[in-house]
């Protein structure tokens, strides 16, 4: 495990000063409510303004309609996107990783099908992984596909589907080899695309969300065909690319931003003298500048995953050293704001910081759930640092 | 701007070899290890990043700082913060003479009562000073100038850091020393920093060492008929030490290599708050995932644990750079808060 120091180039500071100009322009500051991370809001017009500049599946080939650029510039963009928060709900889990798993283990035909949508920003896909009986144990799925003439036959339920109701496909892990006695979990999994709104034999119902929201779905299949152009990569080999999908969704921004526009909003309302009973006395300065530390630090690091993924490396260990630490990090932001305000907290406050923090008290226990328990995440992490495998 | 592997390598060899747990446990049971530092002198560097012209070893910060990282890693009982990038800087910024042996600097304690008067002469006492018993020469600021007396003239009362580092209260009764004026930038705010940035480069090698260290203790030792590292529980220990230990080397590495540029003082504030909390949470965790026989003096996690605790309060603590860094970020205001944590020093 090494995490090496890097800065930006010239290049990448370009890019960030453009990203900045970008969202300066088109959600200055009091404009919008701005979200928490990675939940923000689903915003199709802004996705294809962000596709638009190539900022959307940038790091795809430009043959299929990315930009070929690196991991590192798409950690710029996303980075910046972020602590604005910026509505990139519509576009993110298709541009984090359902575009780079059909690049990387998808037919040309599936390319140049899903691609070319992604990067223009008209294409929102979610995640079908977790299931009533697996969550942690996610190589237990026990949706199946059975073989029929040129596809597949699909029977069971995807749970806790985040915004299935407003993406349009999602990819969904599946068992096509059913399991016998003594034969290996992980063995028999196939990942598959399917539309989630024309579908026959596909029922969307919605989970509300604990303060009402619609965030979760439950899908449910039956009898539901696939046909086989709709497999990506090898029947049989899912569990592996589905390994891989999970490295891209970890270490990066969205795992110690989400509270950030929350704290920026603090610190001006402060300034303008909005928080009643709270000044920049010693206690807040100092809370100030232990967040600001940490930000910078946990930075620093988060952006050397990204360079050592430029340099054709797989930092599986050092990524989920990055997202369990900036999960933890969110949460213990989010309690140290509420102990400082010390006030009742209400969705319809006038005030926008108290707005972002009632929501952050909210939705702050998924961001140590979500893509993998932190629980999860330190036993492959020990592994890892024991050098034993995952 | 990288540091040479040549250094990492020579210094890991040689200090691995001349720290072993019975060398350090000697040091501290004589307050001073002379064949360690004899060993550590012979090949230059503690004098790294002094220029060759004022009989430094040349090489630049980074390099230092590479150092002090592995002298934290091995525990190694020598004060080679205080000689080269500390003392040394200052008298090579001054133009006064480096000694061939330790030097040393009065860390600036509120309680210490030096005056030097207009001939150059030292009285009063300084306080917390590293090895002020083995140096050659006690290094000081005055009002616009540095100051070096010869340490052998104070009256020593010893007294020792969490480690059993020396850390001695130094009294002189005017003593001639050699005084020069101190360069633009060179002042007790600049020394702080230094300070700061000398502490956060040993404590990232002190936490590398002591999560290395927990987790092959955790796999050796067995109870339940398994090594603990199975357990979950454990293995938390063992995942947010190594956390911590990748936090801090990496606010350690940003920070020094921003001093090697320029202005650093956001890096060096944020990376010493850092390293002070990380050392505060990684030597829990580690202490616990030892059980009992990390509570011995046998055993040498307490060479890295009782070193963090030191050097987590010396130059500064959380307060004094939480207070700093949230200064910094309320000038910023609410619109360059994130620029301030993406370009640090250059946004201020
Ligand atoms: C906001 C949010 C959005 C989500 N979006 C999606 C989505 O879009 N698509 C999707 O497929 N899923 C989604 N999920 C589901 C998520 O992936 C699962 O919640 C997660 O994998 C954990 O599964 P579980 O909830 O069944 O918990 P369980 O697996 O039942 O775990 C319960 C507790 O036991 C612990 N535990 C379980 N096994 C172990 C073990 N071996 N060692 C130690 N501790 C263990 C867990 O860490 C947890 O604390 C989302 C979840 C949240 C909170």
């Amino acid at each position: 495990m090494r995490f090496t120091p890097t800065e930006l180039t010239t290049d990448e500071l370009a890019l960030q000063t453009e990203v900045r100009a970008f969202l300066a322009d088109e959600l200055p500051p009091g404009s919008h409510e701005p979200g928490l991370g990675m939940s923000a809001r689903h915003d199709k017009p802004f996705s294809k303004k962000m596709a638009e500049r190539g900022w959307v599946g940038m790091a795809l080939p430009k043959e299929w309609g990315g930009s070929d650029k690196k991991a590192v510039d798409r950690f710029i963009v996303v980075e910046e996107m972020l602590r604005w928060g910026a509505p990139v709900g519509y576009h993110w889990v298709a541009d984090r990783q359902t575009g780079n798993i059909i690049n990387k283990f998808g037919t040309d035909e599936q390319r140049e099908r899903f691609l070319p949508p992604i990067c223009r920003g008209e294409l929102g896909f979610s995640i079908g992984m977790s299931e009533p009986d697996s969550g942690s144990d996610l190589a237990s799925v026990s949706t199946r596909a059975e073989r029929d003439d040129g596809g597949w036959i699909v029977n069971g339920t995807k749970i806790w589907t985040s915004n299935a109701h407003t993406n349009d496909w999602f990819i969904c892990l599946l068992r096509t080899t059913p399991l016998e006695d003594g034969s290996n979990k992980r063995e028999g999994l196939s990942q598959v695309l399917i539309d989630l709104h024309n579908t026959d034999g596909l029922e969307l119902s919605p989970i509300p969300f604990l303060n009402g929201e619609h965030h979760f779905n439950e899908v449910s299949f039956t009898d539901v065909f696939v046909p086989d152009e709709n497999v990506v990569g090898q029947a049989g080999m899912g569990w592996n690319q589905n390994t891989t999908e999970m490295a891209y969704e970890r270490g990066g921004p969205d795992r110690w931003l989400s509270p950030f526009s929350t704290v920026e909003q603090l610190l001006r309302e402060i300034q303008r003298g909005e928080m009643a009973g709270t000044a920049l006395h010693d206690r807040v300065t100092e809370l100030f500048g232990e967040l600001t530390a940490r930000w910078w630090a946990m930075r620093n690091l988060s952006l050397s995953v990204s360079r050592l993924i430029d340099a054709g490396e797989a930092p599986s260990i050092e990524s989920s050293l990055v997202k369990e630490m900036g999960t933890r990090f969110e949460i213990e932001v989010i309690e140290k704001l509420v102990e400082l305000v010390d006030q009742e907290l209400t969705l319809e406050s006038e005030s926008l910081f108290q707005r972002l923090l009632a929501q952050c008290v909210l939705t702050g226990p998924g961001n140590t759930i979500r893509g993998g328990t932190i629980e999860i995440l330190r036993s492959v992490a020990a592994k890892g640092l024991q050098g034993l495998p995952a | 701007m990288t540091v040479d592997a040549l250094i990492t390598d020579t210094a890991s060899r040689l200090l691995a070899e001349v720290c072993t747990h019975s060398t350090i446990q000697q040091a501290e049971a004589q307050g001073e290890a002379p064949e360690i530092w004899q060993a550590f002198a012979e090949t230059g560097f503690p004098w790294i990043s002094l220029p060759e012209e004022a009989g430094g070893s040349g090489g630049t910060l980074l390099d230092a700082l590479e150092v002090l990282r592995l002298v934290g890693y091995y525990a190694a009982p020598i004060p080679a913060a205080e000689t080269g990038v500390l003392a040394g800087w200052l008298l090579a910024s001054a133009g006064l003479e480096l000694p061939g042996g330790i030097a040393t600097v009065a860390p600036g304690s509120t309680s210490d009562t030096i005056q030097i008067s207009d001939s150059g002469h030292v009285s009063g006492t300084a306080h917390m000073v590293p090895w002020g018993r083995s140096a050659e020469r006690l290094v000081l600021l005055g009002e616009g100038v540095v100051v070096s007396v010869p340490a052998t003239a104070a009256i020593i009362s010893q007294a020792s850091s969490l480690a059993g580092e020396p850390r001695d209260t130094m009294t002189f009764h005017g003593v001639q020393a050699d005084v020069a004026s101190a360069p633009d930038g060179v002042d007790a705010e600049a020394l702080r920093f230094r300070g700061a940035l000398s502490r956060v480069a040993l404590m990232a090698g002190a936490i590398d060492k002591m999560s290395r260290l927990t987790v092959s203790y955790t796999n050796e030792r067995e109870q339940f008929g398994r090594p603990v590292s199975r357990f979950q529980a454990v293995q938390q220990h063992l995942v947010w030490a190594s956390q911590d230990a990748a936090l801090t080397r990496m606010a350690a590495e940003s920070a020094g290599r921003q001093a090697n540029r320029g202005d650093a003082r956001f890096e060096i504030a944020s990376a010493k708050l850092v390293a002070n909390q990380a050392a505060t949470r990684a030597t829990k965790a580690c202490h616990q995932a030892h059980g009992a026989m990390g509570m011995t003096q046998e055993y040498e996690l307490h060479h890295s644990s009782r070193r963090l605790w030191t050097w987590r309060s010396e130059y500064g603590g959380v307060r004094e750079w939480s207070s700093w860094v949230g200064q910094a970020a309320a000038a910023q205001g609410a619109d360059g808060l994130y620029p301030l944590i993406t370009a640090g020093s250059a946004a201020v």
